[in-house]
């Protein structure tokens, strides 16, 4: 238990850095025990990852899960991670890795620059409201960046398709239909659990509101028109493709996940550099000396 | 060793040959039983495909010389040996392990790393097991060239790389599209032998809305029954287009059956819906052009034929190390079968020597009344060391003898010198 208790978030990035490697080993070279390797350093990494979270669970003094920005990205991190290991293991000669790691890795970097941030307060009466408004945003993330995958995926079969290059015995991707399908549910579930996410943002705020008048909600945050944005790009894509058949299938859909996770880069990149009321740096003076969720506690007039 | 074969392959004969020298299942079955009437101690596996007729025999002693299996073959066929003599080849001894070997792993076939092959070594031995003509040499190299042929297809990936036109064009390519095909429209164009290949292939892979379109509605209706398609005639063609998934072409069309300018009228229709056409045709029944449109993904037979070369290249790489594999198990058989044959001379050697020892000790131990419980132990002792002593050379240098590929000869001399029967 005490070796558990010292599992640091190093431990597992080096496990997801070694899969990656191996991954794109498989660009070079063809080897009998890769397979066994990378699920064992796949399954591994999540292992770690998972005692990693139960402990900080433990140790956290925080009201309610998800309760900082850091705490987000390890377990949006840790979902899309599992996806990975589910993936691998349906489709051990299928080169996903090569796609979904970077993801994984990028979103615990994320996390590391991220350590500084103040947890989110959360009062006892809002922190149904605030689990639902995390756990929707992170997963709306996670299935953004899922779909982003599939659609680099997509468009790397697709143009070898296109070019009639023989299918590679080391470097497979699954089919398009597959990958299409995938891109076209990334697309329409992420617009739902941003809507989620969105809506249970605004019901805090109005609980917030009705307690303290002082507290306003936080159109100018950053982070709000951010994420705003990347909802109704989701809820315009969903509506162009129910109106329109030939936006449902092909490159159309990969573009256009691409430009989902393009709306997710501008949000996270809004979060890390811009000041904003969602668990902001500590002494800063937009919410973060509070170390306030805006949608939780909102920003004071 | 006492296997060999005698046949004719794709390497040595024509195809002419070929077929004259081929068994069909009955007439194999019919071959084996009349082998053993006439050689009824020694064993046979034959093995007819369309590249090869090969038979194996093999005896533990004096084996049909290889001129009267090449005249059992010939006769069996009515043919007179002269006419094919020059056509047929033989192996001997580790030669022919190697050959069998080889041949199973497929590396003597004509499409080098096809996956048919080793069902047929397979069947043949089966056969000859049924008709009894099979025996401890052929049961041991034939059981053992099924191993190899599964190691080689384990060890390497020579089996890997379709080489067939319509094997790459499904495999290669609409399988890279398509993650399903039972709920795909499939089109057939043509009802030739390409098109009925490829739709074998599809078939395979779970193809169920198959329809067949050809200029004769007869010759399309008489696909479609065979492979639980539906026939429509040729009038038809646009519609079908429109809603096809999957599009196989090879007819003998002289100038392309559809234009871009016909595409270009179904398109919208299409709502630009993945389609993947397979033109094997030579010419090409469709305007390249067609390709470049929005969800086309259109292949012709140079660009399968592109890959197949492709992947017969990436087979012919992994030959050396398929290669390395039938070497060391053909050595090891080839010793393992060395090994079991000079065993029987050993253990008659040390039985003759212990049964002599065994005479001399009791007369010396009768003579001698007054030696004591001790002493007659120390005698029985010094005894079996002196035979122990005279026998180990002699048995180290035949062990030795067994590992070399050529035989010198001692175990024959053994036999003669101390006048060991079987």
């Amino acid at each position: 238990m005490n070796a558990l208790s010292g599992i640091s978030i190093t431990c597992f990035s080096a496990s997801y850095a070694i899969v990656l490697v191996l991954e794109l080993s498989r660009l070079w070279f063809r080897s009998g025990v890769r397979g066994m390797l990378l699920l064992a350093f796949a399954a591994l990494g999540l292992f770690t990852h998972t005692v990693y979270l139960v402990n900080e669970a433990a140790r956290s003094t925080a009201s309610a899960p998800l309760s900082s920005w850091r705490d987000w990205y390890i377990v949006a991190a840790w979902v899309l991670a599992a996806v990975y290991v589910y993936l691998a293991a349906a489709h051990p000669r299928q080169s996903l890795g090569v796609f979904l790691l970077p993801l994984v890795i990028a979103l615990i970097v994320t996390a590391h620059f991220l350590a500084d941030r103040t947890p989110f307060p959360q009062s006892d009466a809002l922190r149904v409201w605030a689990t639902v408004h995390g756990m929707a945003l992170l997963l709306g993330t996670v299935v953004v960046s899922l779909g982003f995958a599939a659609g680099v995926m997509y468009l790397v079969q697709d143009r070898r398709l296109r070019l009639k290059r023989p299918l590679s015995g080391r470097f497979r991707l699954p089919s398009l239909e597959w990958l299409d399908r995938i891109n076209g549910r990334a697309l329409v579930v992420s617009a739902l659990l941003l809507s989620v996410g969105v809506l249970s943002g605004v019901v805090l705020n109005t609980l917030n509101h009705r307690r303290d008048t002082n507290i306003a909600f936080p159109w100018t945050d950053p982070v709000v028109w951010t994420s705003g944005l990347l909802l109704l790009w989701l809820v315009a894509v969903s509506i162009f493709g129910a109106v329109y058949k030939p936006a449902r299938v092909g490159r159309k859909v990969a573009y256009l996940t691409l430009g989902s996770f393009a709306f997710l880069i501008m949000v996270l990149a809004v979060l890390l550099f811009a000041p904003s009321g969602h668990g902001g740096k500590p002494g800063s003076n937009h919410g973060g000396g509070r170390g306030a969720d805006s949608s939780a506690e909102g920003i004071r007039r | 060793m006492k296997l060999q074969m005698v046949g004719c392959s794709h390497h040595t004969a024509s195809v002419e040959v070929r077929e004259r020298l081929a068994f069909s299942p009955q007439q194999a079955a019919d071959a084996l039983q009349r082998w053993q009437q006439l050689f009824p101690h020694a064993e046979a596996v034959l093995l007819s495909t369309c590249n090869r007729t090969e038979l194996y025999t093999a005896a533990s002693e004096s084996p049909p010389s290889h001129h009267e299996v090449a005249e059992f073959l010939a006769s069996f066929h009515n043919i007179p040996l002269p006419e094919v003599f020059d056509e047929l080849f033989e192996q001997s001894g580790e030669g022919a392990v190697r050959h069998l070997f080889g041949v199973a792993a497929s590396l003597d076939s004509m499409v080098v790393g096809e996956g048919q092959i080793v069902a047929q070594v397979k069947q043949a031995y089966d056969l000859a097991c049924s008709r009894r003509s099979t025996g401890p040499i052929t049961h041991d190299a034939f059981q053992a060239a099924l191993r190899v042929a599964k190691r080689v297809g384990t060890e390497t990936t020579i089996h890997h790389r379709r080489v067939s036109v319509a094997s790459v064009a499904v495999a290669d390519f609409a399988r890279q599209i398509f993650e399903r095909f039972d709920n795909k429209e499939v089109l057939v164009i043509g009802a030739g032998e390409t098109a009925e290949e490829t739709l074998r292939y599809l078939v395979d892979e779970g193809a169920k809305r198959l329809t067949v379109v050809n200029r004769s509605l007869d010759r399309a209706t008489d696909l479609a029954r065979r492979w639980s398609a539906t026939a429509r005639p040729w009038s038809d063609l646009s519609a079908l287009m429109t809603a096809a998934d999957l599009v196989v072409s090879a007819t003998g069309a002289t100038e392309a059956i559809f234009a871009l300018d016909d595409f270009r009228r179904i398109e919208a229709q299409r709502f630009q819906r993945t389609l993947c056409v397979l033109d094997l045709a030579m010419p090409r029944d469709f305007d390249p052009a067609i390709g470049e449109c929005i969800g086309v993904y259109l292949y012709s037979i140079d660009d399968l034929r592109e890959t197949c070369e492709a992947n017969r290249r990436a087979r012919q790489r992994e030959w050396p190390a398929a290669e390395k594999i039938i070497d060391e198990e053909a050595s090891r058989f080839v010793s393992e079968m060395r090994h079991r044959a000079s065993a029987p001379t050993i253990q008659r050697l040390r039985a003759t020597c212990d049964e002599l020892k065994s005479v001399e000790l009791q007369r010396l131990l009768n003579k001698l009344n007054d030696a004591d419980v001790r002493d007659r132990e120390e005698i029985v002792m010094a005894f079996d060391r002196l035979v122990n002593k005279i026998l180990h050379l002699p048995m180290t240098t035949l062990r030795d003898d067994a590992e070399q590929p050529h035989h010198t000869g001692l175990i024959d001399a053994l036999k003669r010198l101390f006048q060991l029967r079987d």
